[in-house]
């Protein structure tokens, strides 16, 4: 038979109580901060991905806040161009009206101030602010982009941001592809091409399928970003057709009361019109898809909000029943313990 | 008639001795380490008279411990092996926490922020305040990097003063057992009982066992020696040998930390033993200061000087916000009267070692200037974000490693095997001070005291010694009725 001695009994009962109390303080501090990670070594796996989540969610909320420049970017150049457009109408009207040889010089004349006029609020459009930002400037957003004479001071940046994780958009229309007509609507280069620490992702962005559309859109960049200055060199007035030469070719045409040369800038000015309606559809598109990106990050960020919670909070319900249950096992290791220790063979001698 | 007196005299002293061992017992039942005592009792030597065969009472023989070298053996292993994980677990969890930012914001949230206000400064690079708030971000991920690395330096400190303390403990607990060892030599000489003194000894190397792992025999020449495990005898008989821990050179120190505190024989200086104990708090020790601080201080600070480096190399394509002269074919001016236009270092060029997170800095440009600080790749381009953009795409591009992982992978990785560890060594200690409990209770029931017993052996031995007296009241009488035949 095993010998019981006085130390081995107390020695068994304070181990236990110790164990029981010990899982009871851990479950103490996991029910007042309702998490199941109070450090690594709890769950270290959890705690990895865990953080991973939480990074993930704040990057998330910094693209909200992109999508924020973005949009109000796109939305005030959408609704610029649309002025932009109805004012062209208007000269367009305007030229047509004239173009017969219905009115006589004198009117022409008159009517000549009133394209200088919209000619001037053209020039006005082109630079356009928001906030400090001249919107047709590509990078040199802090300089007027045109000056009186509706020369192109600016470049030909197009500003990106990043509105979800490795999706790029461009956020500008560069005042040369706006304004002037034989000027190719060109999409931007991957805003990271120029770093050679990023080489090997380069040329596969991973985008978010739904947004293959846009990709496609996307093809291999054609455009030299490093020759901004060779372009600027090669005078864009002399060889370019702008939406300003237009205006001052049909405010001479009118003084000078030519309708021929009204008539040839018909054309033109048309062609100007439904550029600018194709440049305002791929505003409206990227809109839309920046709109959509932001519906899938607020979707994303329950869905990570959720899985967050799930490694790293506490299930509430198993964790009082734990709380419960090791409280009755503590009481009964008291209840027991009470009866060993009180027992003695002395208390039945007298 | 007078050997009934003397008979029952025997049986007097001999329940009397059994009664003060019991009492010895019953008084020493919360001493520690005390093994139960027992009186051992014979019969007396017999005569011969008149060709009978006559007892003559009872004696004490000696009066033993009862005690397992076994177990004392086993005892000491578990206890070894549970300080080794006790001190284990207590220093990893303190490094843990160093880590700890389920509540509270750590390095990897702060990293997070600091490439985010660059995700912020794409999206306003005219903004010269967004550029503060860019540089303050930067500045504090500085601060944590530094104070990861100051706690893991104090840390590594705190150790090097355990470990003078825990060799003053042992040198006195050899000490102690050297002085022991003489002790019950010499009362075991003269016949004495060294019980007490053996249980002393016990404890003591009980004690020792908790610092290293020690190894207990008795020599051919009837020493009681005492080695410690891969370092060498420390006590032989009343010899020993005492041990110091001190600041060693760079050279010699075993993490290759000038200053840093290695053991050494007191008699040999300059030959570190450090590295030759096993088990025990001291292993522990040396393994948590030589192997997993040095590998995480190694690791934060290869991902600091990468993160520099990575910031810098791409910082330094970009232009400065402010107007830039051009040359005459167009060409921006590298110079200006203020400074470097391009080419700017956000970080001080990094240092690669031990010391990267130490002279981790701003470059003087940026702590100037915030305007210093390059959003664009062209120059006098306000609204060219591509190295803000550039940069803030670092967190979760594959760079490091040869393109393996990415800064947030390669922090949180380190920060999962630190985790890893010290998960493995809580269970393991708690499954090391389940064995130890269960050894310790085998220990306690062979050499506890039961106080059940000891009463039940008390009464035993009281109704002896009635008896024993009734024996020599009724010797005493029988004499009385013989002397009365004379009247």
């Amino acid at each position: 038979m095993t010998r019981v001695s006085e130390n081995s009994s107390s020695a068994s009962l304070q181990f236990s109580i110790n164990k029981a109390k010990k899982k009871m303080e851990d479950l103490q501090v996991k029910g007042t901060t309702l998490k199941k990670i109070i450090k690594p070594s709890d769950d270290p796996m959890a705690n990895f991905q865990g953080l991973q989540a939480q990074s993930v969610n704040k990057d998330n909320s910094q693209f909200l806040r992109n999508i924020g420049y973005a949009l109000s970017q796109l939305n005030t150049t959408e609704s610029t161009l649309e002025q932009l457009a109805e004012l062209l109408v208007k000269a367009k009207e305007i030229a047509i009206q004239q173009s017969s040889d219905f009115y006589g010089g004198n009117i022409r004349k008159n009517v000549s101030h009133e394209i200088i006029q919209v000619r001037n609020q053209a020039l006005a459009l082109a630079n356009k602010r928001l906030g400090n930002r001249y919107i047709f400037a590509g990078y040199k957003t802090l300089d007027a982009p045109f000056d009186k004479d509706g020369n192109y001071k600016g470049d030909f940046g197009h500003i990106q941001l990043e509105v979800a994780k490795d999706f790029f958009i461009p956020i500008n229309l560069h005042g040369n592809e706006v304004f002037f007509t034989d000027n190719n609507i060109k999409y931007p280069p991957h805003p990271l091409k120029e770093f050679d620490e990023f080489q090997p992702n380069k040329n596969e962005p991973i985008t978010p399928d739904n947004k293959n559309e846009i990709k496609e859109q996307t093809p291999n960049p054609v455009r030299e970003l490093a020759s901004v200055t060779n372009e600027t060199d090669s005078d864009p007035f002399i060889t370019k057709n702008n939406i300003f030469s237009q205006l001052t070719s049909l405010i001479t045409a009118l003084e000078s009361n030519n309708t021929i040369a009204t008539q040839d800038l018909l054309e033109k000015i048309d062609d100007s019109i439904s550029r600018i309606i194709t440049m305002r559809t791929r505003l409206g598109s990227l809109v839309n898809t920046v709109l959509h990106t932001q519906l899938q990050i607020d979707t994303e960020n329950v869905e990570n909000q959720d899985f967050q919670s799930k490694l790293m909070d506490a299930d509430v319900a198993e964790l009082f029943s734990d709380i419960t249950k090791q409280q009755h096992i503590l009481q009964t290791a008291y209840q027991t313990g009470k009866g060993l220790m009180n027992k003695s063979l002395l208390n039945f001698l007298s | 008639m007078s050997d009934l007196l003397g008979i029952g005299k025997t049986g007097l002293f001999t329940s009397k001795k059994s009664m003060e061992t019991t009492g010895h017992n019953i008084s020493n039942v919360n001493t520690e380490g005390y093994s139960r005592q027992r009186a051992n009792q014979t019969t007396e030597r017999s005569i011969v008279q008149s060709g009978l065969v006559k007892g003559t009472g009872s004696r004490i023989v000696s009066v033993g411990r009862i005690h397992d070298d076994f177990i004392e053996k086993r005892l000491n292993k578990e206890l070894n092996n549970t300080e080794f994980l006790k001190e284990r677990s207590g220093k990893l969890e303190q490094i843990e926490s160093i880590f700890n930012e389920v509540d509270t914001e750590g390095l990897n949230t702060l990293l997070n922020k600091f490439f985010n206000s660059f995700k912020e400064l794409s999206g306003q690079p005219e903004n010269e305040t967004m550029k503060m708030v860019v540089r303050d971000n930067a500045k504090i991920v500085i601060r944590d990097f530094q104070r990861i690395q100051n706690t893991l330096t104090n840390t590594r400190k705190s150790i090097d003063q355990n470990f003078k303390t825990k060799i003053a403990d042992a040198n006195s607990l050899i000490n102690n057992i050297a002085h022991l060892n003489k002790e019950i030599v010499r009362i075991e000489q003269l016949g004495g009982e060294s019980g007490d003194l053996r249980d002393g000894r016990d404890k003591s190397i009980r004690e020792l066992s908790k610092i290293f792992e020690i190894h207990t025999y008795v020599d051919n020449r009837n020493n009681f020696a005492v080695a410690a495990k891969g370092v060498g005898t420390l006590v032989v008989a009343g010899e020993k040998t005492d041990l110091v821990a001190g600041p060693a050179t760079k050279d010699i120190a075993t993490n290759g930390i000038d200053g840093s505190f290695e053991i050494f024989y007191k008699d040999r200086p300059g030959f570190p033993i450090t590295n030759r104990f096993q088990g025990g708090q001291i292993t522990s020790l040396i393994k948590i200061r030589n192997e997993d601080i040095q590998n995480i201080s190694e690791k934060i600070n290869n991902l600091a000087y990468d993160f520099a480096k990575i910031v810098n190399s791409i910082h330094n394509k970009g232009y400065v916000s402010r107007k830039i002269e051009t040359d005459p074919s167009g060409n921006p001016l590298p110079y200006d009267k203020i400074g470097k236009t391009t080419g700017i270092n956000f970080f001080q060029e990094p240092i690669r070692g031990q010391n990267t997170i130490e002279h981790l800095s701003l470059s003087e440009e940026v702590l100037d200037d915030p305007t210093n600080i390059c959003v664009g790749l062209t120059a006098n381009a306000s609204g060219d974000n591509r190295v803000a953009l550039a940069i803030s795409k670092i967190q979760h591009e594959k760079l490091l490693n040869g393109g393996t992982t990415t800064i947030e992978e390669e922090y949180l990785h380190t920060v999962s095997q630190l985790g890893l560890e010290a998960a493995k060594s809580n269970f393991d200690l708690e499954q090391a001070e389940g064995i130890l409990a269960q050894t310790n209770n085998i220990r306690e029931r062979i050499s506890g005291v039961s106080l059940d017993e000891e009463t039940a052996n008390m009464m035993r031995y009281q109704h002896a010694y009635a008896a024993s007296a009734k024996v020599m009241k009724v010797a005493e009488e029988m004499f009385e009725t013989i002397l009365s035949i004379k009247r």
